[in-house]
């Protein structure tokens, strides 16, 4: 396959906005599926995509799935992304290994607060997109005002390439600005296009379009203004400067139609093809691991050194999937790829190409492709090559968890289950995390929001047929000091059999810059602690750093520095170094002045104007910090950070507040310092569970 | 409350008073420059001016983003903390954000009642701004009962109103003729002009101070802060 034939494109959206629906129809119309099923569909199938059995039942995407179809002669590679913001580490994977994508807009809608989240995580990673409007059949739909709020709400230079023929019920076909042609779409999927002259009431209107489109996208290209001024404008002029547009990220292309009345979808795949950039026009970085990290360029030719990426983990039915973007060089089954983070080198058995759940096997795939492979144990996000270089791809953005909830088991014999179901999720999901409470012995699991874990709590269940009885939500607040603080302190034991003999002297403080979570620094001079038992030491304050002595919290921007002790020659020992550490540590602490971070969330929430007070008045009552007020043709957003732990029921708060007409986005901001009455009611919880701990 | 990390760097101090009162509620201040001189990273020091003092201040942008103005914020806030060694810089800057209402709007349709609405949201959320920012609207254009208006509101809240204006061109040796009738209306009328590589602030109108020309100070071409010494 020629790599300018090939894309990999996402197709990206606001929940509801039916992008599993117009993916259901491009596989149908590229004869991927033979059938197509609605999402919530009557047929109990469901979509094509929506794999997961939960999918299924919520009527939503959680999961991106890879497929790929081919479309006149061009191989396109499709991500389906979730829309829902608990999930955005899936959609922020999947646009990292992107080379364009579809924004699927609700004709009726519009830009939505979700479609805000997604985009400026499509520019973070230079996505190009086409713009899609859907649902044109609905009551209510206006493609203009749509593209209105693209150009204002996003700031995209959104440009109309097709007009609508009708709208609401009776919305009928599409005129191409390109071809000054119209297009119907019958048959009973709409499979077949009928292409045939404007209709005459709309030819005015299609020619000041046309104008419009041409001014828009002459701006890409000086060969077209000439053309526009000599009079000698061809079709394939007007996709070349639409196409730079695209590429360049200047020119949103505007497409339109309405995927459950299959009507626009087959001019969309060919826009796809037409506009959005092969691998061979995206210039992809990686960094260099043998010179500090320094970005280096990856190109998509078969031969040199491969380059991969694992994007996303699936178990499967066989095994462990891992599907990869190949970057660079070729993938081929049978060899030896090598995986630069744990420099383990595995062989590639099984090599495939995803549709759905469905698969095909092949022989090899080469820069710019998206396949699976099988039995690789890797983590997301890492890079394979041949081992012949020592490059990696970037790493990608991965917020922390800000909530956590403790699961437990219903049934014991389940527990080895409740165990494998974790460890996997916790491969495919970064931002999904489990651990053990030494104290309690309770399972503690953390994500991103409530519905995420939500999520999560469902699939041990219906996959790993465990039931878990779940605890109160818990927000991840951290401890951390705020000022310098010394210590000395004496170790000793002396109760039969050998003693025990540890001294050691130095500070802590805090670390301002937020390099690092901890730091140990070692500036012993002269051998006053015994160079062996430094380890014993940093070994023994790190035990103290996962339970803060303040609420029992983790405890972060922590740096110790040792630069005194002593030792006796027969009674000091590793454990009693370990043991001094923790001492010290329990003494010095409290010196330092700790304090509580809670995670503060950025929220944006949009609603008409004559809510604006009242949106307001939700975030004040949850400690919100309004940033700025955004006012536009009767609508309003608010963008604001707020303490996660006030945002818990928040959707139904604003629901009840603004008669359900406001929405809200929300992701992980940063941590700060929690005032002191949220600090004083932790500190009392925490003293309450910590008595007679302290044995040493 | 953090007055003297930024008394060290305000361009207020160009005023005579502006250790100790500057513009003063109830009046309008104005600053000229040309386009790109900077007009949008002085009035951020002003408002800083005031946030570090512990005021609230409105900032009205017109056809801005909210992101955009608090990234112009932090950009100076970050350079400030940086040269004045100010401590918990992260505390203060939460506090500063606490007093700071940013409020996006469209410049079509906007003029001093749309102001007065933004005035009366904050008072209902937060409080009265000691400071009204406002950002984007060219005064050469606004009428005589505009700024009467205006001039109103500022003794209304009250709260000191600063507004800016492009000036035709990088050098201003005095009042542009079309601002002349407006003269009377603002306490204080500063006047920004590249200098060296730096900008330099002068003082076209500086209260009752009948030699106000002798008011010249030399800023950071980034911040627009006091040049640091």
């Amino acid at each position: 396959m020629e790599l300018s034939k090939v894309r990999n494109i996402g197709i990206s959206a606001h929940i509801d906005s039916g992008k599993t629906t117009l993916t259901e129809r491009i596989l149908f119309y590229t004869q991927r599926i033979h059938k197509i099923h609605e999402v919530k569909g009557k047929d109990q199938v469901g979509a094509t995509m929506d794999f997961m059995e939960l999918e299924r039942e919520r009527g939503i995407t959680i999961q991106s799935a890879a497929t790929y179809c081919e479309w006149s002669g061009h191989h396109i590679n499709i991500i389906d992304t979730p829309g829902h913001v608990d999930f955005t580490i899936e959609v922020e994977r999947s646009l990292r290994v992107l080379d364009g994508a579809i924004l699927v807009l609700c004709g009726v809608a519009g830009v939505q607060s979700q479609s805000m989240t997604v985009d400026r995580q499509m520019r973070r990673y230079k996505v190009p997109r086409l713009a899609f409007i859907n649902k044109l059949d609905r009551s209510g739909a206006n493609p203009r005002r749509v593209v209105e709020g693209l150009r204002e709400k996003l700031k995209h230079n959104a440009v109309l390439i097709q007009l609508p023929i009708g709208l609401e019920a009776d919305f009928r076909g599409i005129v191409d600005l390109v071809l000054m042609k119209a297009f119907r779409f019958e048959g009973d999927n709409g499979e077949h296009i009928i292409e045939e002259e404007i209709p005459a009431n709309m030819a005015d209107e299609a020619a000041a379009a046309r104008e419009e489109m041409l001014d828009a996208v002459s701006m890409y290209s000086d060969e077209l203004t000439e053309a526009i001024l000599e009079e000698r404008v061809t079709e394939e002029l007007i996709r070349d400067a639409i196409r730079r547009g695209a590429i360049g990220l200047g020119l949103t292309p505007v497409f339109l139609g309405s995927a459950y009345k299959n009507k626009g979808v087959q001019l969309l795949l060919n826009a796809v093809t037409m506009y959005l950039p092969s691998p061979t026009d995206v210039e992809n970085m990686g960094v260099d691991l043998s010179n500090n990290e320094a970005p280096i360029v990856i190109s998509a030719d078969p031969n040199k050194p491969l380059v991969a990426l694992a994007f996303k983990l699936e178990d499967g039915r066989y095994g462990q999937l891992t599907y990869v973007r190949v970057y660079q060089g070729t993938l081929a089954k049978g060899t030896t790829i090598t995986n630069m983070r744990t420099q383990r080198r595995h062989k590639v058995g099984r090599l495939v190409r995803m549709h759905a759940n469905d698969m095909e096997d092949i022989e090899s795939a080469e820069g710019g492709d998206i396949v699976a492979l099988f039995g690789i144990e890797c983590a997301t996000g890492d890079t394979f090559t041949d081992g012949s270089i020592d490059v990696a791809m970037s790493g990608m953005h991965v917020p922390d968890p800000v909530i956590s909830l403790s699961i437990k088991a219903k049934d014991n014999k389940v527990q080895a289950n409740l165990g494998k179901a974790l460890g996997r999720f916790v491969r495919e999901d970064p931002t999904f995390r489990s651990h053990v409470d030494q104290e309690s012995g309770e399972t503690i699991i953390s994500g991103m929001g409530e519905l995420h874990l939500e999520v999560y709590v469902e699939r041990m269940k219906r996959e790993y047929g465990v039931e878990v009885i779940t605890g109160a939500p818990q927000v991840a607040y951290r401890e951390t000091i705020s000022q310098r603080a010394e210590f000395n302190y004496t170790h000793r034991k002396q109760t039969g059999g050998s003693g025990q003999y540890a001294k050691i002297g130095g500070y802590i403080e805090p670390i301002t810059d937020g390099s690092a979570n901890f730091e140990f620094v070692d500036e012993v001079r002269g051998g006053s602690v015994p160079i062996e038992f430094i380890p014993s030491v940093e070994k023994g304050m790190r035990t103290m750093i996962p339970k803060g002595r303040l609420i029992g919290f983790p405890v972060i921007n922590l740096r110790v520095v040792l630069n005194d002790g002593a030792a006796h020659s027969v009674d000091s020992s590793d454990n009693a170094f370990q043991a001094a550490a923790r001492g010290a540590f329990r003494t010095v602490y409290p010196q330092a002045r700790p304090i509580v971070l809670e995670p503060i969330m950025k929220l944006g929430v949009e609603g008409p104007i004559d809510f604006q007070g009242a949106i307001i008045k939700t975030i004040m009552q949850r400690r919100g910090v309004i940033i700025g007020t955004t006012e536009q043709e009767g609508f309003c957003q608010i963008d604001a950070e707020v303490p996660f732990a006030d945002m818990f029921g928040y959707a139904t708060d604003l629901r009840s507040n603004t008669q359900g007409k406001a929405e809200f986005t929300m992701e992980f901001a940063k941590y700060a310092p929690a005032p002191n009455d949220v600090k004083e009611k932790l500190v009392e919880k925490f003293s309450g569970r910590v008595k007679g701990e302290d044995d040493e | 409350m953090y007055r003297k990390y930024l008394t060290a760097r305000s361009p207020l101090r160009v005023l005579e008073k502006g250790l100790h009162g500057g513009l003063g509620k109830g009046n309008l201040g104005l600053v000229l420059a040309g386009p790109g001189v900077g007009k949008s990273s002085f009035l951020v020091g002003v408002a800083l001016d005031d946030l570090l003092r512990g005021d609230r201040v409105l900032h009205v942008v017109l056809d801005q983003t909210v992101a955009h103005t608090r990234a112009h914020y932090d950009t100076v806030f970050a350079d400030l903390r940086a040269t004045t060694q100010l401590e918990d810089g992260a505390v203060v800057h939460g506090e500063l954000e606490q007093l700071r209402a940013i409020r996006a709007l469209p410049a079509a349709g906007f003029g001093v009642s749309k102001l007065r609405e933004a005035v009366l949201l904050g008072e209902t959320t937060g409080g009265k701004p000691s400071a009204v920012i406002v950002e984007g609207w060219d005064v050469a254009r606004a009428s005589a009962a505009d700024l009467e208006a205006l001039r109103k509101l500022a003794t209304e809240i009250p709260a000191e109103i600063w507004v800016s204006a492009s000036a035709p061109t990088e050098r201003i040796p005095s009042l542009p003729s079309d601002l002349v009738a407006a003269r009377d209306q603002f306490a204080v009328i500063l006047a920004l002009e590249p200098e060296n590589g730096g900008v330099a602030l002068r003082a076209l109108k500086d209260h009752e101070n009948p030699n106000p020309e002798a008011l010249r100070v030399a800023l950071d071409p980034k911040t627009l802060l006091l040049k640091r010494s």
